[in-house]
């Protein structure tokens, strides 16, 4: 019977002018984003990569040099592209893929490749994620909402309900055709997904993003049955197809266009972002006030008073060492304290912002799933963080071999020393390896955790269905 | 006496529309959302300009302290005094402790729209420096806010606006059809077009008079009265746009389909004209002239700074060569050191600027493409237009980058003969350093650029209601079928 009921459902939607349309112009969305966003995907990976072939060979032949003037002379690090970040480019375009490491400072976002585009573009995401996320919840609507209600208009409910069909198999049997038509749309588009992926990417990456691909696969088609199960819900409840359409509209534009922009909105209010220029005051601040209370000035003085009585020399001067550099190094360490303290507390203002979108996921599922979909893509905030952090971190190891070699090869006031470009070499470039899939779920647990509740919700809801009123 | 029998079907119909319990709902929600909107633009305006203010507050206090240290020392008593932080000394003044702050303040109309102000710097450090160097003040919003957007005015008028239109509107024929009282109305004495005319003209009149009443209370109350002009062309905006959207739910109604129907294409028109446009024009956009890539910028930036810096003291040499006049002077190393990172500084400029130039061209022909193609949808019109009065477009930011760099040169410029001679600058002088003050565009310029939008909807809705409300007089659609 359940069969009999889901291929009525399927044969009845997929013959409907309606659902025709809606399910073409989807796909042929859907295919196009694909394909643009793999061949974007790939024009920037060649040229991040080739950027940082030649960032790299900046940095090895820059000739001799003092070493902390090697330092300054700096170089940048590149994010590189997780294959997945094609379906889903997440915040990149307003992070940027760079970071800029030089000697004394932790650089924010620079060059955000939004500020470039118009102003046009943010009117709509026009990605793979962004239309499942958004337009495929529309298409279940177009697709479910007279499921039950214009039965009920029509009158077949109630033959149906005296043949004794059992209200749950009508549901579940729904829920299949429904499932059934939109796999029409989703099916190719998947297979063309892996294919667009192949092409980009390469057949191993494909198999090696095959559980992060499983997995995004799984939290759509989840999100897909939340909608659905709210769309047959409506329709279950609601006396007119009309009504069905309309209520469900309203949701659709409400929870996905309008409750984002609100939870943003709520999200800034609970946790103020500050300004860059009250953020670099307090950086500034910090530096020269020092973390602990007391100045980097004095901490200077106690340094030398030790270094002269380590090497029992009475002056810098006479140090087989030289001390500019060894007090560089103390300075790198407080600015890196200072930035620690600082960066830290900043992104874990945007930790606590993104919790609060993924609260008001409780009302508007699409946010946690963007959150999900984002952090297995490699694109959220937290993955962006993780970035930084390596970067920084990569810039300190670099400062400080630069110090150590000046202070281990020249003398106090001497900056005519020359390191040989052996040095450079002895710097190995920077590979950044994204967090494993288990540590970016683990950043978006709030969105998982109300993500699953969505997902018990619609399964309880379906079930709770035990009784439809026939007219 | 023919004008209260006129007026009595009007009040009729509004007690009708008054009474029905979904229309105080929805007006209600979206004069709660406009009032969203309204906090949230005068929030982020007021961010700005609170930036702003503690940007030139703390510039001011800079620039005092370096008077009274450049008066300490012109008495005479140079204790603590460094080459590197003497603020007499004019490489110091036009560089690191000198520089100085210009900023693109929000207009009165700001709070309307956040448009691209919260992606583009609004404020920024000028030095003689590389202009590299000290582009991108960014600010550092969380990209997952920026990349949601804000729930400003704009987006309550472009995106919600019209859903509110159709609801209120989009089963009038076929409302009145299905609940049976349309046999009633045709068999009135008026025209059926007249009738059905007029519940539309009411019901996306009431919806039209909420959105007017929303910006010009939301604008008044942020301080847009100080610019009558620019907010009387929101207020034209917001009527065309509205009456686009009448004049699409007139043409729905016209067809003479039923409810359910109606409410399918009126969602399809809506998503068409307000999602699916824009975000494939956005996508078209970006595909036929991808931004350039800023990332290749840096590469050649460092190859050119390379290059210009290996050649530092050649280019010294060659501008004393060409300036032997400039030899003597007092200074001697300090002052070769300051003038060669300033020569090295503009040579930097200028060896970038094919680089630059191309990168500006490249970003330009995009935004122009997207200007030229925004007639494609009513909601790119209506947006763009928006955008470009409450200053908040694009174009605005580009003038400021303009603005910025003429100021950069004069900048450069008034500090050159001292960095040449080597002189001291005196107290008096740091009072008396070039100022930057953002010069507007003209409202003639910006009319100009919304004029042209506002006639095509002002056009394409009045269109639209004529031809529908005279094809509803032909009894046989309004009947249906």
């Amino acid at each position: 019977m359940l069969a009999v009921i889901a291929r009525k459902e399927f044969l009845e939607m997929t013959r409907d002018g309606r659902f025709r349309w809606a399910a073409v112009v989807t796909a042929l969305l859907l295919a196009a984003a694909l394909t643009a966003g793999a061949v974007s995907w790939r024009a920037q990976r060649a040229l991040q990569a080739q950027a940082a072939g030649q960032m790299r060979e900046f940095w090895l032949n820059q000739g001799p040099r003092n070493p902390h003037s090697a330092a300054h002379y700096g170089l940048w690090a590149f994010k590189p592209k997780l294959t997945l970040a094609y379906l889903d480019q997440g915040v990149d375009p307003y992070t940027g893929v760079a970071a800029w490491l030089e000697a004394h400072k932790q650089n924010e976002f620079r060059f955000r490749p939004a500020a470039d585009a118009s102003a046009v573009q943010r009117l709509g995401d026009w990605t793979a994620a962004g239309i499942l996320q958004v337009l495929v919840p529309l298409l279940i609507i177009v697709a479910g909402f007279g499921a039950f209600a214009t039965e009920r208009e029509q009158g077949t409910l109630r033959q149906l309900a005296s043949l004794g069909v059992p209200a749950r198999a009508l549901v579940l049997g729904k829920v299949l055709g429904v499932g059934g038509a939109l796999g029409l749309v989703l099916g190719p588009a998947a297979v063309l997904g892996a294919i667009t992926l192949a092409l980009a990417a390469g057949g191993p990456a494909l198999v090696a993003d095959l559980p992060r691909l499983a997995l995004l696969a799984a939290v759509y088609l989840g999100y897909f049955l939340v909608v659905a199960a709210a769309t047959l819900a409506v329709s279950a409840r609601a006396r007119t197809a009309r009504a069905a359409l309309v209520v469900l509209l309203l949701g659709w534009a409400s929870t996905t266009l309008v409750m984002p922009r609100l939870a943003a909105g709520l999200a800034r209010r609970a946790h103020p972002t500050p300004s860059a220029f009250a953020f670099a005051q307090a950086v500034s601040a910090d530096l020269t006030g020092g973390v602990d209370g007391h100045s980097p000035g004095e901490d200077i003085e106690r340094l030398k008073a030790e270094t002269l009585r380590k090497y029992d020399v009475a002056t810098v001067e006479a140090l087989p060492v030289n001390f500019d550099a060894i007090a560089m190094q103390q300075g790198e360490e407080h600015g890196n304290a200072v930035f620690d303290r600082q960066f830290g507390r900043l992104y874990d203002t945007y930790r606590a912002q993104a919790r609060v979108h993924a609260l008001a996921g409780l009302v508007a599922p699409v946010l946690p799933v963007r959150a999900l979909s984002m952090a297995i893509a490699g694109t959220d905030v937290e993955q962006h963080r993780a970035f930084a952090t390596a970067a920084e971190r990569y810039r300190r190891m670099l400062v400080k071999a630069m110090n150590e070699d000046m202070a281990a090869n020249s003398r106090t006031g001497d900056f005519s020393y020359r390191a040989p470009p052996a040095l450079w070499a002895s710097i190995p470039s920077f590979a950044y390896e994204a967090p494993p899939l288990g540590e970016a779920l683990a950043g978006a647990g709030t969105a998982f955790a109300v993500f699953t509740a969505w997902l018990v919700a619609a399964g309880l809801g379906l079930a709770a269905i035990r009784r439809l009123d026939v007219a | 006496m023919s004008g209260t029998a006129r007026a009595t079907p009007w009040r009729l119909e509004w007690r009708l529309f008054h009474g029905d319990r979904t229309v105080r709902v929805l007006a209600l929600a979206f004069t709660a959302l406009l009032g969203v909107a309204a906090a949230t633009g005068r929030g982020w305006v007021a961010f700005q300009r609170e930036t702003i203010q503690r940007v030139t507050e703390a510039e001011r206090a800079r620039y005092d302290s370096m008077a009274a240290t450049a008066a300490r020392y012109a008495a005479g008593d140079t204790a603590g005094r460094t080459p590197w932080t003497d603020p007499r000394m004019p490489n110091i003044v036009a560089g690191p402790r000198g520089g100085r702050y210009v900023a693109l303040p929000p207009t009165p109309l700001a709070p309307l729209a956040v448009g691209q102000s919260d992606v583009l710097p609004y404020y920024t450090r000028v030095t003689n420096g590389a202009k590299l160097g000290f582009a991108g003040s960014d600010e550092i919003e969380n990209p997952l806010n920026l990349l949601t957007g804000r729930f400003d005015l704009a987006f309550a008028l472009i995106i919600v606006f019209p859903l509110l239109i159709l609801v209120l509107t989009f089963n009038v024929t076929a409302g009145e059809r299905e609940g049976g009282t349309l046999g009633l109305l045709l068999a009135l004495p008026e025209a059926p077009g007249r009738l059905l005319g007029r519940k539309l003209l009411l019901r996306g009149g009431a919806a039209i008079g909420v959105a007017l009443l929303g910006t010009s209370v939301v604008a008044l109350a942020t301080g847009g009265a100080a610019a009558p002009g620019r907010l009387a062309l929101v207020l034209v905006l917001v009527a065309a746009y509205g009456l686009f959207w009448l004049g699409i739910s007139a043409t729905i109604n016209a067809m003479g389909r039923g409810s359910g129907t109606s409410a399918v294409m009126a969602l399809a028109a809506w998503l068409v004209v307000v999602v699916l446009a824009p975000t494939l024009f956005g996508a078209a956009v970006s595909v036929a002239l991808p931004p350039p890539s800023r990332v290749a910028l840096m590469t050649e930036l460092r190859e050119t700074s390379d290059a210009v810096n290996a050649r530092g003291e050649a280019l010294l040499q060659k501008y004393y060569l060409d300036h032997p006049e400039m030899m003597g002077g007092g200074g001697g190393n300090m002052k070769n050191f300051a003038l060669r990172a300033a020569v090295v500084a503009e040579e930097l400029d200028q060896a970038m600027a094919p680089a630059m130039t191309a990168f500006d061209a490249a970003v330009r022909a995009q935004l122009a493409l997207a200007d030229r193609w925004r007639y494609a949808s009513p909601a790119l019109v209506a947006h763009g237009a928006l955008l470009d009065l409450a200053g908040t477009s694009s174009a605005r930011y580009r003038a400021f980058d303009t603005q910025v760099d003429a100021f950069h040169r004069a900048w450069r410029q008034y500090f050159t003969p001292g960095l040449v001679s080597g002189a001291m600058l005196t107290p008096a002088d740091l009072g008396a350093l070039p100022q930057f003050t953002f010069v507007e565009e003209s409202f003639g310029t910006v009319a100009a650029r919304v004029l042209p939008g506002l006639a095509l909807l002002v056009l394409l809705g009045a269109g639209l209601l004529l031809f529908s409300v005279r094809r509803l007089g032909a009894t046989g659609v309004v009947a249906g079928r």
